[in-house]
């Protein structure tokens, strides 16, 4: 370790305590990001600290990554520096929940495992059931703008959530929104926060709304021969009185998934499988398993079967843990997160088939019908070295996504570093208002503290 | 203003599409709040790019300017607190594009909120953000102030609707955010200019949302004695979880007005009223009422009744969107706030309200968006009366002042404006207010866009503004 960072040790440990300060080569591997290693690890036990230690990196020209439970690390492109990993694990509580008011005040080390059993007791839950869930934190969750399946009934993260606490790169401590469920007082800072991958501020508080548990939940699954069937019963939903909690598009392989567990396991090579889970009252169940039967046979399917008490559970958790799944079972997976309208699903699922089928990689892809597609792309096993065919599928992806007809916009949200750096990046094509994007950066973090290099363009 | 100019703009947009003559500038003086100002020049663009050159001579020039639609936004956001140019969008008002199959549709900023909902009926769909003024309010209005409506209750504001946006900055520049897709990776720009009330950018086309209409909907009235039996019965509804479409609140002083006014068929005889709407599929629909009447007897509800058809519904929700052009009618003028409240400090906090007025020797009228605590006092006065008007700003300030004890906002959806910017400091911390200024600098560093709205400027010392010539009442939220 060089004479400075030695230096900033002494002062992290007067800040945060010396037994919050981690130098041990477990505790810095566990925080790599894409194979890079911080200095240290500092553990602050509040927004104070969170502020002294950003001053302190400012001022010393430290590069500081936000973490938890470690889940999303490998997100964004790699790093131009690391120093520091702020982890804020010890900031693991409830700030204020009135079960009553619907509303609720949360740390960011807070794990959402945790947390939705808190809720649970008050018959509540957030809509936020993401892969991890059991490491995952809400800081994590909230910076990486995680998706659940349960966006098709609740909306995203920028849907249910109130307002926000915040430290900037400066160190400065600030907050937007609020804690009641209608607001529109000052900027919505916070909604810029969502999904910037900690490259704006260090979240130290999140406000959510919450949701009552409903009384009933069901969930169907119909296969098809073919993704246009599936998207046929999907469209037919649309059309429908009916707002299904959820509504998932596994293709074969990711129903092998779903279905089996095994990432690998080819059990019905020819389904595609639609998932839908209806919730409240048991009249209104009912009415999903009358109505949507006759949708799914005119779509195509030759059947739509309930999924028994026993299995549904476990079912609910693959689609959940979709990306984990995949991860465990082929760390060197690509996998996308693709925003698509409904109407160019098929399409760009049957460019995605056309691209595996070229024969370099196996293609598993899970779509929810709000709008977003998640495309895995498994290196074939045994074909070693497997990172130039890879770097060529994952350019095919972003290629064929920038197509007209399919105008999608995808996001390579996990990979191996090394396809990273061949593929030329994991955001895609610039969007046409990144000047935008870079003045907000300059606002919060000026002087580019906060997980440098990891966002778009390199912001 | 300079009449160079003048020319200039009568050169870029032809003379009828810019207005310089006093009689005609007075017409854009005011909006829907007790705001004036007065602009110099209105203009009447018909595309981004004639912004865009509008934009730049207003640099050239060094004057500033501000976008408006129907000019009813009820803080102030569309007034020219410092002269200058009025960028009026009435003639944007083209829905650009509606694909029903991915339940979006594309407009411009100049297109009534209700007749997009009107364009799409066909389709069983509408555009669910319902402000009280969605006859005449633009969408480019909702999008600037992130309006709301009784039914944001279920479905969310403005905000919740829009997945992309076409601005002209402050520098000429036309840029896009967002798009089609529900997402688009990156940072969350929709999110910080939905709502920044015209003070980021110039919004000239809006990719937004469409909801489907729900197959059965049930309005119900619940009447009661009693304030306290009125709010204690939105705290349960909210208690035990039911979230109805829309939870409204009519005390018996303002329903007594409207009554008189729209004939809607409220009991004038009584302390309150609810006006509880449910929505979804008929067997939820069912389910819900009847936990509501449940809930609304429990807490003595004189009667609950259900509106039998769609004619008896939309004459009860007449009588709640039009209730404020009923007060005009009994006072020559009235104040109305937009704090918001948790919803369980409801009950005290209608009390609170009851004791200020009667302190302050005021009448407050209360019809409100109770289901999420979103207050509408509506404080009655005569401006030819000097020291009643000073009671109503003292008055005014202690609402406030009490929604921020209780965990709450300045505004719910009328947004900050002129009106409660130096308020702004009782909700944020200096360092939070450095940060919006920093953002909006970033966008619109020499303040020519909209200056003087929602950031303190420093003049008041949290003191709300009620300006001492007001405007005549007018129909809102």
């Amino acid at each position: 370790m060089s004479h400075s960072a030695q230096i900033s040790l002494a002062r992290l440990e007067e800040i945060v305590g010396a037994a919050h300060v981690l130098t041990a080569p477990e505790a810095l591997a566990l925080r790599q990001v894409d194979g890079i290693l911080p200095s240290a690890v500092v553990q602050p036990a509040d927004a104070a600290q969170i502020a002294e230690v950003l001053r302190f990196a400012d001022a010393e020209k430290l590069a500081v990554i936000p973490c938890g439970g470690c889940t999303k690390l490998g997100i964004g492109s790699p790093p131009s520096r690391y120093d520091i990993a702020l982890d804020l694990l010890r900031m693991n509580r409830v700030l204020a929940y009135d079960p009553q008011d619907l509303t609720l005040g949360v740390e960011p080390g807070m794990r959402i495992a945790d947390l939705l059993r808190v809720l649970a007791e008050q018959k509540q839950f957030l809509p936020l059931v993401v892969s991890f869930l059991e490491r995952a934190t809400i800081g994590g969750i909230v910076a990486a703008n995680s998706s659940s399946p349960l966006r098709q009934a609740y909306g995203g993260v920028r849907d249910f959530c109130l307002g926000m606490e915040f430290v900037t790169g400066e160190g400065m401590p600030a907050k937007s929104g609020g804690r009641v469920v209608k607001n529109v007082t000052g900027y919505d800072l916070h909604k810029l926060l969502i999904g910037s991958l900690g490259t704006l501020g260090v979240i130290t508080r999140v406000n959510f709304r919450t949701f009552p548990l409903l009384p009933a939940q069901r969930t169907f699954v119909a296969g098809f021969s073919n993704a246009e069937a599936a998207f046929r019963f999907c469209g037919a939903i649309t059309q429908s009185p009916l707002s299904p909690q959820m509504v998932e598009i596994a293709n074969p392989g990711a129903a092998d998934v779903i279905f089996s567990g095994d990432a690998r396991a080819r059990v019905e090579p020819r389904s595609w499988s639609v998932i839908v889970s209806a919730a409240g009252h048991p009249e209104v169940v009912d009415r999903y398993a009358r109505e949507l039967g006759g949708m799914a046979v005119a779509a195509g399917a030759e059947e739509l079967a309930p999924l028994g008490d026993s299995e549904a559970p476990d079912i609910l958790a693959r689609i959940r843990e979709f990306t984990r799944l995949i991860l465990d079972a082929v760390p060197s997976a690509a996998i996308f997160r693709i925003g698509v309208l409904p109407t160019a699903m098929a399409g760009l699922l049957g460019e995605l088939h056309a691209l595996a089928a070229q024969g370099s990689v196996d293609m598993v892809a899970l779509t929810r019908a709000s709008g977003i597609l998640y495309a895995a792309l498994l290196p074939k096993e045994g074909d070693a070295p497997a990172t130039a065919s890879l770097t060529k599928a994952v350019q095919e992806v972003f290629r064929v996504c920038g197509k007209s007809e399919i105008n999608a916009s995808p996001m390579l949200e996990r990979c191996p570093p090394e396809v990273k750096l061949a593929a030329g990046g994991v955001w895609g094509a610039p969007r046409p208002d990144f000047a935008l994007m870079r003045r907000v950066k300059n606002s919060f973090d000026p002087n580019g503290v906060l997980s440098p290099g990891r966002f778009a363009g390199g912001l | 203003m300079n009449p160079q100019l003048i020319r200039d703009l009568v050169a870029l947009l032809g003379s009828t599409a810019v207005l310089s003559q006093p009689e005609d500038l007075m017409l854009y003086e005011y909006d829907g709040s007790v705001e004036l100002g007065s602009p110099k020049c209105i203009v009447f663009p018909s595309s981004a790019r004639e912004v865009s050159e509008i934009v730049r001579l207003a640099n050239r020039y060094e004057v500033p300017l501000l976008g408006r639609g129907a000019g009813t936004g009820l803080s102030g956001g569309a007034i020219a607190r410092d002269g200058g140019i009025v960028v009026v969008f009435s003639r944007m008002n083209r829905i650009l594009e509606i694909d029903a199959a991915n339940l979006r549709a594309v407009v411009q900023p100049g297109v009534v909120n209700l007749d997009l909902s009107r364009a799409v009926d066909h389709l069983g769909l509408y555009f669910a953000p319902d402000p009280s003024s969605q006859k005449a309010c633009t969408i480019g209005g909702n999008v600037s102030e992130n309006s709301g409506g009784p039914h944001t209750l279920a479905y969310g504001v403005t905000t919740n609707h829009v997945t992309g946006l076409e601005l002209v900055l402050p520098d000429g520049e036309i840029v896009r955010t967002g798009g089609k897709n529900l997402e688009t990776s990156g940072y969350d720009l929709n999110g910080l200019f939905v709502g920044s009330e015209g003070t980021l950018a110039l919004v000239t086309e809006i990719t937004v949302r469409l909801t489907r209409k729900a197959e059965a909907v049930k309005t119900l009235l619940a009447v009661y004695d009693t304030i306290d039996d009125t709010t204690e019965s939105v705290f349960d509804i909210t208690v035990r979880a039911i979230t109805p479409a829309a939870c409204e609140m009519l005390d018996g002083f303002t329903l007594r007005a409207v009554e008189d006014y729209v004939h809607a068929g409220f009991p004038k005889d009584c302390a309150a009223v609810l006006l509880i709407e449910v929505e979804g599929l008929t067997e939820a629909v069912e389910a819900q009422a009847a936990a509501i009447m449940e809930v609304c007897q429990l807490h003595r509800a004189r009667e609950v009744r259900v509106a039998r058809d769609d004619r008896e519904r939309a004459l009860l929700w007449k009588g709640r969107k039009e209730a404020f052009g009923a007060l005009g009618r009994i006072s020559p003028m009235y104040y109305v706030q937009d704090g918001v409240i948790p919803r369980t400090r409801l009950p005290e906090t209608l009390r609170r309200i009851a004791e200020i007025a009667q302190k302050y020797d005021l009448q407050i009228g209360n019809i409100f968006h109770a289901g999420d605590g979103n207050l509408h006092p509506l404080i009655l006065f005569d401006e030819r009366d000097r020291a009643q008007f000073a009671r109503v700003v003292q008055a005014g300030g202690e609402i406030m002042r009490h929604c921020v004890e209780v965990g709450g906002a300045l505004t719910g959806e009328h947004g900050i404006g002129m009106e409660k910017n130096e308020l702004m400091s009782l909700i944020f911390s200096p360092d939070d207010l450095a940060l919006m200024a920093r953002v909006r600098a970033a966008f619109n560093p020499a303040g020519r866009l909209n200056p003087g709205k929602v950031l303190p400027l420093g003049k008041g010392c949290g003191e709300i503004r009620i300006p001492h010539i007001p405007a005549p009442a007018t129909t809102s939220a």
